[in-house]
């Protein structure tokens, strides 16, 4: 399986150095040998020292780096070689950016259906108890905020999973004092997922005779216009999150691009000079203008903007789900290190849970994990959306924009840690911290829920 | 008899501003029984028969405030507006001490209300009832120009209007619930496709009605309406409620283990194609499953189990897909676990799906429920059996961590050198130690692994660059540890080039240039 001028076009000294190669079968025999934990330790050594090469520009030698974990690593072997695959591809991609022409020829006949991402996402609900356990917190927080409101609106930020509103009416119309008006807001992408959806939430309600709207909104939340959510005075308004708000950490194009043509110039003679000399100046200056002062503050995130809207709309409650791991360093080795525990971590979830040829398990893994590996590995600025936070970060954030904590009832800790004993998960593990829950695999922290209110 | 009507005569008299209409006598009607609550139709019999002029019935807002002209339909509303502007106000209290019923009849003469048997009972009836039928229609809805004479009967269209409507798959529109299910149990369309993903709410009604094989048979059982529970008992198949076991499909699938009349069953759920032909065949064979797998799956549905139901339905049935051509059934016997596995690893549908993406649900997805019972439980066990035996593999978080630790310390560092895979600061000649290895067979490899240990030395302290302190940055991170130790040997291209590899002169060169660039 040797490539006997694999991407010569790179580095023309090796097939210089060893033209005897293109005539042996392999020049690895004895990797095959090698056990599974050794290999994988191979690997982890390789990627990070790929890495270390891409992080500094030196490309020949991250290619050989990933030459040799391509003997090694597969989508389809065990968890450290499925994880390896990916990350090696998200470092080559990470590569072939600085020829900006090569990749985006590469990308540009990729099909991606739209039906197949939201596939997808409902293989991620059903085979991982995370977001199940995040949508039975929200039901429950929700209900004990909206104990003896008339009218309730729930704004759902990410509504693809109409699962999770269902319960909520069920569990709605069971209330002591009977149900409320719920009106629920979805955004979305995709007309189609809302259409779904509002079918789905419109006949359960009828059947539990509990007036009820859906109102959807076909929108990326990047473009929200709060205006359009149409909160009405009177109503008690409930906002959930699941996973939305780390998108808008990424910098604001604009403004960074205003930034960079001051000293555009100089950067676009480096270009023509070295691709090496190029990776380093693309690299630097997005490294700079992720991690100077003014983008890393308020003017040139939507984030800020954005939740100081949502705080004007005065809701009773909002719930916050998001990945608990850093992964917005501006530094590609920290932020490899990270992402490798934080997948390693799911990819070993799903070991656990579907067998090793399952097609599902691939799908999952290469278009859920594999795609958000790549933003966060290969992508810069704009671009990079997947910028996962820790929990710390998140609070100063919501604190900053007026929100106030609101520490999870005992109950809807019950709850969750009720479903996740019926899902029987092992290495799930559910703590609270802070007043907020904190999911696990094994002692990894992978997702936060935590409910928020308005602070006077 | 006489005196009533007079009395009656009076209080329409005093209740009314002015004109009267013929207002007809009271005729009260026998009865032996006396009821608290009337029904429709048969009013109280000793109650008080009213009859309002028609101007009275269409005023709205009868009370008037002589200061800012508001208008009011009660005189006790009239009466705590006036407070506000400080003028006397005073609240009647009920005129006579008893309560006495009143009805109401209709002053239009053609009208069957008009008689006093058939009064009715409510003032606001009265009202509407006299708007709709003898008043001009003033409202209109503007989607579907229906006109409405009464101002709340219009809002309450608008609200509805366009948001319900149901669609049969034959393409024909309704804009009620009971309409459309009748219609959907004798459509045609039905017959030939099998069932079309809609959720369905399978768990409540499987709740609820545990053995109802009737239920199966007459309600219309396309997917999205009330689904039936897993008849206990065989149907007689017919084309349409073959429909209905979509979702007994899912919960017999998952008592597979139980079952052996399952092969048509399993079948069902592993191909769409073989559902449209078998399905009498794969009624009975449900239904004699579900009989044995009914108590199991009724596991009792807690308060949690709403995830349950709610998956159940969203992801049953939804893995019948309407199929072109039917096929028949060819699989041989196999058992469930087999099944479940194939299921497991199906790809997903097939292209000639016109439904929306959503619904497009793996059918191994509906494996992972079990109706009745929390999808948490069923999901994770579920899967889990079916997922074949943990291979002796150590996890990736464990490997991470291992590699940490050998990271911290110099010993595992060396180890993967003497893999002679990448090196940091090789160029080109350490590479081909790695390449070379190979290319040497073993005697190179040897050569390295227990010959030159000495080369490598301990030299990972040194901090590559200040690759260390960039990775690490104060974490106490082990890979950053392990990224510091491979910050190692310049000296190994000098070892290198003394395995006689044609050792190049521009090793120094390389190495040094890498120590430039970062």
């Amino acid at each position: 399986m040797f490539q006997d001028d694999g991407s010569s076009s790179v580095t023309s000294t090796p097939v210089q150095m060893f033209p005897s190669m293109s005539m042996s079968p392999s020049p690895y025999p004895w990797l095959k040998e090698l056990k599974s934990e050794e290999r994988g330790l191979c690997l982890i050594h390789l990627l990070l020292t790929c890495a270390k090469h891409v992080a500094s520009g030196n490309f020949e030698h991250a290619n050989i780096a990933l030459d040799q974990i391509s003997h090694l690593a597969s989508p389809e072997g065990d968890t450290m070689q499925r994880i390896a695959s990916y990350f090696a591809e998200a470092l080559a991609n990470r590569i072939l950016k600085t020829w900006p022409g090569i990749y985006k020829a590469l990308h540009s006949t990729r099909i991606s259906l739209a039906s197949e991402n939201i596939l997808v996402r409902k293989m991620f609900f059903e085979y991982f108890p995370y977001l199940k356990i995040a949508f039975v917190i929200t039901n429950q927080v929700i209900i004990e905020a909206m104990e003896g409101e008339k009218i309730v609106h729930v704004i759902d930020l990410n509504a693809a999973e109409p699962t999770q509103w269902r319960a909520l009416l069920r569990d709605l119309s069971a209330r002591p004092e009977g149900p409320p008006h719920l009106r629920i807001t979805g955004v979305h992408q995709q007309k189609e997922v809302l259409d779904q959806m509002a079918r789905i939430l419109i006949e359960e309600a009828e059947k539990l005779d509990i007036p009820f709207q859906f109102n959807p909104i076909v929108s990326a939340i990047e473009n929200l216009d709060v205006e359009k959510l149409n909160v009405k005075t009177g109503e008690a308004l409930a906002i959930s999150s699941v996973l939305q708000f780390h998108s808008l950490l990424a910098p604001d194009d604009e403004v960074v691009k205003s930034k960079k043509n001051s000293n555009g110039v100089h950067l676009q003679r480096v270009l023509q000079v070295n691709p090496k000399d190029l990776a380093n100046g693309y690299s630097l200056s997005q490294d700079t203008a992720s991690s100077s002062p003014l983008s890393s503050a308020i003017t040139s995130t939507k984030i800020e903007g954005f939740l100081t809207a949502l705080r004007g709309l005065s809701p009773k409650v909002m719930v916050v789900v998001e990945q608990d791991s850093d992964h917005n360093k501006s530094g590609l080795m920290e932020r490899l290190s990270e992402s490798l525990y934080f997948y390693a971590a799911l990819f070993d979830c799903l070991e656990s849970t579907l067998p090793r040829t399952s097609m599902e398990r691939l799908k999952v893994e290469k278009m859920l994990f594999g795609e958000e590996i790549k933003n966060v590995i290969a992508c810069e600025g704009g671009e990079r959306k997947e910028r996962h936070e820790k929990l710390d970060k998140w609070f100063q954030r919501l604190d900053l924009a007026g929100f106030g904590c609101v520490p999870l009832s005992y109950y809807a800790l019950l709850q969750a840690r009720r479903l996740l004993q019926g899902y029987s998960c092992d290495g799930c593990r559910i703590k609270e911290e802070n007043g907020c829950v904190v999911m696990c695999w094994q002692d990894r922290p992978l997702f936060s829920v935590s409910a928020w209110k308005c602070r006077r | 008899m006489t005196a009533e009507v007079d009395n009656s005569l009076a209080l329409v008299e005093s209740a009314v501003s002015g004109e009267g209409s013929g207002a007809s006598p009271a005729a009260n009607v026998e009865k032996p029984v006396k009821r608290k609550r009337n029904l429709a139709g048969m009013p109280d019999p000793d109650a008080e028969v009213i009859a309002l002029s028609p101007k009275t019935l269409m005023a709205t807002n009868r009370f008037v405030c002589e200061i800012c002209n508001k208008g009011f339909q009660r005189d006790q509303n009239l009466q705590l507006h006036r407070r506000g502007h400080n003028l006397p106000w005073k609240l009647k209290q009920r005129t006579s001490k008893e309560i006495r019923k009143r009805v109401y009849v209709c002053p239009e003469p053609s009208c069957v209300h008009h008689d006093p048997s058939r009064a009715l009972g409510d003032l606001t009836g009265i009202k509407k009832h006299f708007c709709r039928k003898h008043g001009e229609k003033k409202w209109k809805c503007d989607q579907c120009s229906k006109k409405y004479a009464v101002q709340s009967d219009w809002k309450a269209h608008l609200k509805i209007c366009g948001t319900r409507e149901y669609k049969c798959d034959c393409g024909t529109l309704f804009s009620r619930r009971d309409s459309f299910i009748t219609h959907r149990a004798f459509c045609d369309a039905l017959a030939v496709e099998s069932a079309k993903g809609q959720p369905e709410d399978e768990p409540p009604q499987k709740k609820d009605e545990e053995p109802k094989p009737q239920s199966v048979e007459s309600t219309p059982q396309s997917t999205s309406t009330a689904s039936p529970p897993p008849p206990p008992v065989p149907l007689a198949p017919t084309p349409l409620t073959v429909v209905a076991p979509v979702t007994p499909v899912a919960s017999s699938v998952l008592c597979i283990k139980n079952t052996p009349e399952l092969p048509e069953v399993s079948e069902l759920n592993n191909d769409p194609r073989p559902v449209l032909d078998n399905q009498p065949q794969l009624v009975g064979g449900l239904t004699v499953s579900c009989s044995g797998s009914c108590s199991s799956t009724h596991t009792g549905s807690t308060s949690s189990s709403v995830f349950a139901s709610l998956f159940a339905s969203s992801t049953a049935s939804k893995s019948l897909q309407s199929q072109p051509p039917p096929q028949p059934q060819l699989q041989p016997q196999t058992t469930g676990y087999q099944d479940l596995m194939q299921t497991l690893v199906q790809p997903t549908q097939t292209p000639d799906l016109t439904l929306p993406p959503v619904a497009q649900e793996p059918i191994s997805l509906c494996l992972s429920t079990s109706p009745g019972s929390s999808i948490f439980r069923t999901a994770g066990q579920d899967i889990r059996q079916y997922a074949p035996p943990p291979q002796p593999t150590m996890s990736a978080t464990a490997l991470l961590q291992k590699a940490a630790q050998m990271g911290a310390s110099a010993s595992g560092a060396s180890l993967l050198r003497g893999y002679g895979l990448e090196r940091d600061d090789t160029d080109g000649a350490s590479i081909a130690l790695g390449l070379g290895v190979g290319y040497d067979g073993r005697t190179g490899f040897e050569q390295l692994i227990m010959g030159t240990p000495s080369v490598y030395g301990p030299k990972h302290t040194l901090d590559f660059l200040g690759l260390g302190m960039a990775a690490g940055g104060g974490t106490t991170n082990g890979l950053s540890a392990l990224m510091t130790s491979i910050g190692g040997s310049l000296d190994v291209p000098k070892a290198v080039s003394s395995f006689g590899l044609g050792g190049r002169g521009s090793s120094g060169e390389f190495t040094g240039k890498d120590m430039g660039t970062q």
